[in-house]
């Protein structure tokens, strides 16, 4: 022990020796004086004076601890910069709280909100530096136009004054452009611009990888879905979330919901309650705990990432309500993706450096906001595991008209607001016969659907001839649903032959009426076949060179992404490099360890992605940008009564995604006149100024 | 001259510092067998250096979600303070805190947030918008220089750039390449002065040169 501390030995001699119950280091600690870590401000009472023991070994030992203690202050002030010296001024300004207060000397964490806010009002004052004080004067300055000073007998400032003035051109330039952003949701006359394209351009590879990412996700696939916005952003990332979550819950993917702001949190209910408010009538519900979990809030900014990638298994384990999630995940390892939706660059920094490093396996999908898609954009040319990225509005709707495309253009649904619970849904087993018979003619197929909370199920009861391979598809034991998975679709064994088409037929028409029948007619032929191609699928979530040979000497013909897909034609000797159809008339060469074989249809791939199950589709099919959420093929089956139409058009008012990108489009076009014929006229007015004081 | 640092402000600052450095190694090092080599027992060894970087990261993050309730606290004693001076706005303040508060309780949704939140918030985004827009309108009278018209030049650019029509391609061309070029270099220049910034305020943190943690 060194000798600073010698006073505590010391201590136990010179006291007298006293009963146990009253001795010992608790009459010791009585007897020391209070250590406050409190700064010393004006009007504190001051320490109590030192006892005997710490005045003699501060006169004895001049470093000793109760010289520290006595002579202890805070840092000196000249060492603090300019802003801190403010911010302690300010503080000493404010009052003190009673010490009967519960929160006493809870001022030490949290600044009493007179010492922020002198002046009153909700928003606490900020304490600047002169610099910033000028910079704020400057463009204070420049937005609001001259300050009001204090005018002589308190007399508003009058008309023609530069206040005045100021006033009404901001005024004339609100007007203008409000008046413009909102002549779209008035008339279509005003649509004066082409809308997003309906397909992600050809540069923006970043974005097409991120639609691929999650258009190949598998049933049960797990993934992270990180939504980090506030209600600012939302009207901006709604969209995308919501269009994302459908694209996720349509593959059959459980994503795993969690955010470090508590808004998104909440948000994230809302969202989905309106998904299973827009299929209600297919029977569809996605449910909490068996088709997604929103976990528990990440407090503390980048410390609750820091935690998420630490300890996810930790995180996983409650959900937002505080129950118990049953998720058995390690690591973010075990998932698929990670789908982070940001708001602001700071929270994309956030888990670029806290979150990416520790996942380096899952790979990182971003959907950010546009005033935030620069610092993604320079993040996700670094790090390789930023497999994909898109931003901003517009981008949302190209990504809706994507899965339009690809998923809405199926017959619709006829859906009718009358729809019954099937009384019997039980699969029949099928026949353990049959050696299917090319002549023959396959029979109706009659799906009914099975009203469950759960997600709607079609239940295949072929009465005539029937493959092995199929039988397994609807083998289930009474009372259980047969649900015929993807990958049991993909199964190369269940593509060739009029069954495996038939049941095709019966995924990609669904119908929900009870007991509607697909004619046999419906379905090709019974010389029909369905053959099957090989495909490649881009599996590296960093771009892939498709050279002119199999070497990586021969030229690059062109870049692919992860999640695009190319007809295989050949191979080279030892498989290392299979020979793909680029276009009519072009093959090209990609190494093998970079894709991952498929085997489907001709009409899936032609198609852009394997066909899915009709049950999860309908998230896709119901989901129309232009008109709403749901469009009035909702309602071809039969009229909508008029509660039907009050509701579609409330839906219509809601999302009326055209006329707000028209809007969008006005609107900047009006700030842009309103810049340019504002500075035409205040820099010729400046520069007739300054030539006039010259001239003077 | 400088003052000797208090008993209190050493202590302090020897505890950040352990923490500190013992959460930082831990971080680094733990879960790593790989750095051990062939070592027996490496992935115990790994695991029991993890072990203290992930007790301070859940203490750590256990405080700050404390904080928020110490902070929603706070905020309540000091406008029930306010209200006896008959502030109108702290009034107002605590009852919506009571009503949002009922409302989540007996209705357990987020209409509120949808009704109330969210429309506000964008609204005081489109007012910062418009107050923008009429800024950068007068941009020239008070900076009538080649900076100032620099400016104007680019918003002009980004603006026009998005509005997708044909005739006006090679604006887009010119503000594809300003956000590809100069934008996302200085969002570079940003991430690397936050990182320098970073390692800097760490650094003092951890050798008690900025004790914000008051001692």
């Amino acid at each position: 022990m060194s000798e600073d501390f010698n006073w505590l030995e010391e201590a136990r001699h010179d006291e007298p020796q006293t009963p146990v119950a009253e001795s010992g280091r608790r009459r010791l600690f009585s007897r020391l004086p209070r250590i406050s870590l409190r700064p010393r401000r004006p009007g504190l009472p001051a320490l109590p004076p030192l006892p005997r023991l710490f005045r003699r070994q501060r006169d004895e030992a001049p470093s000793s601890a109760s010289q520290l203690i006595s002579e202890r202050e805070e840092r000196p002030l000249e060492e603090l910069d300019e802003r801190l010296r403010d911010l302690r001024q300010r503080s000493l300004q404010g009052s003190e709280p009673p010490a009967d207060q519960p929160l006493y000397n809870v001022d030490e964490v949290l600044v009493s909100p007179e010492a922020l806010n002198p002046g009153g009002g909700l928003i606490g004052a900020v304490a600047l530096s002169k610099a910033q004080e000028e910079q704020v004067e400057l463009l204070r300055d420049i937005v609001d136009g001259a300050t009001p000073g204090p005018s002589p007998g308190g007399a508003s400032p009058g008309r023609g004054s530069p206040v005045a003035l100021t006033t009404a051109t901001r005024l004339v330039a609100a007007v203008f452009v409000l008046l413009l952003a909102s002549l779209p949701f008035v008339s279509s006359d005003f649509d004066f611009f082409p809308l997003p394209p309906a397909d992600f351009e050809a540069r923006r590879g970043d974005a097409r990888s991120l639609y691929n990412a999650l258009d190949n996700l598998r049933p049960d696939d797990r993934l992270l879905l990180a939504l980090e916005y506030g209600a600012t952003a939302a009207g901006e990332l709604d969209p995308l979330a919501d269009l994302a979550l459908r694209h996720i819950f349509a593959q059959g993917a459980q994503p795993l919901i969690v955010s470090s702001n508590p808004i998104a949190i909440a948000r994230a209910e809302n969202i989905i309650r309106e998904i299973n408010r827009s299929v209600m009538r297919a029977n569809l519900v996605v449910e909490a705990g068996a088709h997604y979990h929103i976990l528990r809030y990440l407090p503390g900014g980048a410390l609750g990432l820091r935690e998420l990638s630490e300890n996810f298994a930790a995180v996983a384990r409650y959900s937002s309500s505080g129950a118990e999630t049953g998720l058995d995940i390690a690591s973010l390892a075990d998932l698929q993706y990670i789908v982070l939706l940001a708001e602001s660059a700071e929270t994309i920094r956030f888990w670029a450096e806290q979150v990416v490093p520790e996942s380096a396996e899952t790979p990182l999908l971003a959907i950010t906001s546009y005033a935030a898609e620069p610092l993604a954009q320079a993040y996700a040319e670094s790090l390789p595991q930023i497999a994909g990225l898109l931003h901003g509005y517009r981008d949302a709707f190209s990504y809706g008209e994507m899965l339009k495309s690809a998923y809405g253009m199926a017959p619709p649904i006829p859906l009718t607001p009358t729809l019954e619970p099937a009384p019997n849904t039980t699969a029949t087993p099928l026949p353990a016969s049959s050696t299917p018979d090319p002549t023959a003619t396959p029979a109706p197929i009659t799906p009914t659907l099975d009203w469950t909370p759960t997600l709607i199920h079609i239940t295949v009861q072929p009465t005539a001839t029937a493959t092995p391979d199929l039988q397994r598809l609807s083998t289930a034991p009474p009372g259980e649903r047969a649900t015929p998975s993807r990958e049991d679709l993909d199964d190369p064994a269940n593509q060739p032959g009029e069954q495996a088409v038939a049941v095709a037929t019966v995924m990609a028409q669904p119908t929900s009426a009870p007991a509607a029948t697909i004619a046999a007619s419906d379905t090709p032929g019974p010389t029909a076949t369905v053959a099957s191609i090989r495909v490649v699928e881009v599996i590296s979530p960093q771009q892939v060179r498709i050279r002119r040979g199999p070497t990586t000497a021969d030229d690059i013909l062109r870049l692919a992404q992860a999640g695009d897909r190319f007809e295989v034609v050949g191979a080279n000797g030892d498989g290392s490099w299979h020979q793909i159809a680029l276009e009519p008339g072009l093959n090209g060469w990609i190494a093998q360890f970079l894709v991952e074989e498929l085997v489907m249809t001709e009409a899936e791939f032609r198609s852009g992605s394997a066909s899915l199950p009709a049950e999860r589709a309908v998230l896709l099919r119901e989901y129309d940008w232009s008109l709403g959420k749901t469009g009035p093929r909702y309602y071809q089956a039969q009229p909508p009564s008029p509660a039907d139409l009050h509701e579609f058009a409330q839906l219509r008012d809601r999302h009326q995604e055209g006329p707000r990108l028209q809007a969008m489009s006005l609107g900047a076009l009006a700030a842009a006149l309103v810049i340019v014929l504002g500075n035409l006229v205040h820099g010729v007015g400046a520069l007739l100024r300054r030539r006039g004081a010259s001239a003077r | 001259m400088r003052r000797m640092p208090s008993l209190g402000s050493a202590i302090s600052s020897l505890v950040a510092f352990a923490v500190g450095m013992t959460t930082l190694l831990s971080l680094l090092l733990g879960d790593n067998p790989e750095l051990f080599g062939e070592q027996p027992g490496r992935e115990i060894l790994a695991e029991r250096i993890a072990a203290p970087g992930d007790v301070m990261l859940r203490l750590a993050t256990l405080m700050v979600a404390l904080s928020i309730v110490l902070g929603v606290a706070n905020l309540l004693h000091v406008h029930v303070l306010r209200l006896r001076r008959h502030s109108l706005t702290s009034a107002v303040l605590l009852a919506s805190f009571a009503f949002t508060l009922y409302w989540h309780v007996a209705q357990g949704d987020a209409t509120l947030l949808e009704a109330v939140l969210v429309p506000i918030e964008s609204a005081l985004a489109a007012l910062l918008c418009l107050s923008l827009v009429h800024g950068a309108s007068r941009v020239l009278q008070k900076r009538a220089d080649i900076w100032g018209a620099l400016f104007v030049l680019v918003v002009i650019i980004v603006l026009l750039g998005s509005l997708g029509l044909a005739e006006l391609a090679p604006v887009q061309t010119m503000r594809d390449w300003l956000m590809a070029v100069p934008v996302s270099a200085g969002a570079r220049a940003i991430l690397l002065g936050i990182a320098l910034g970073v390692i800097v305020a760490g650094l003092r943190a951890l050798l008690g040169q900025d004790r914000a943690y008051r001692g």
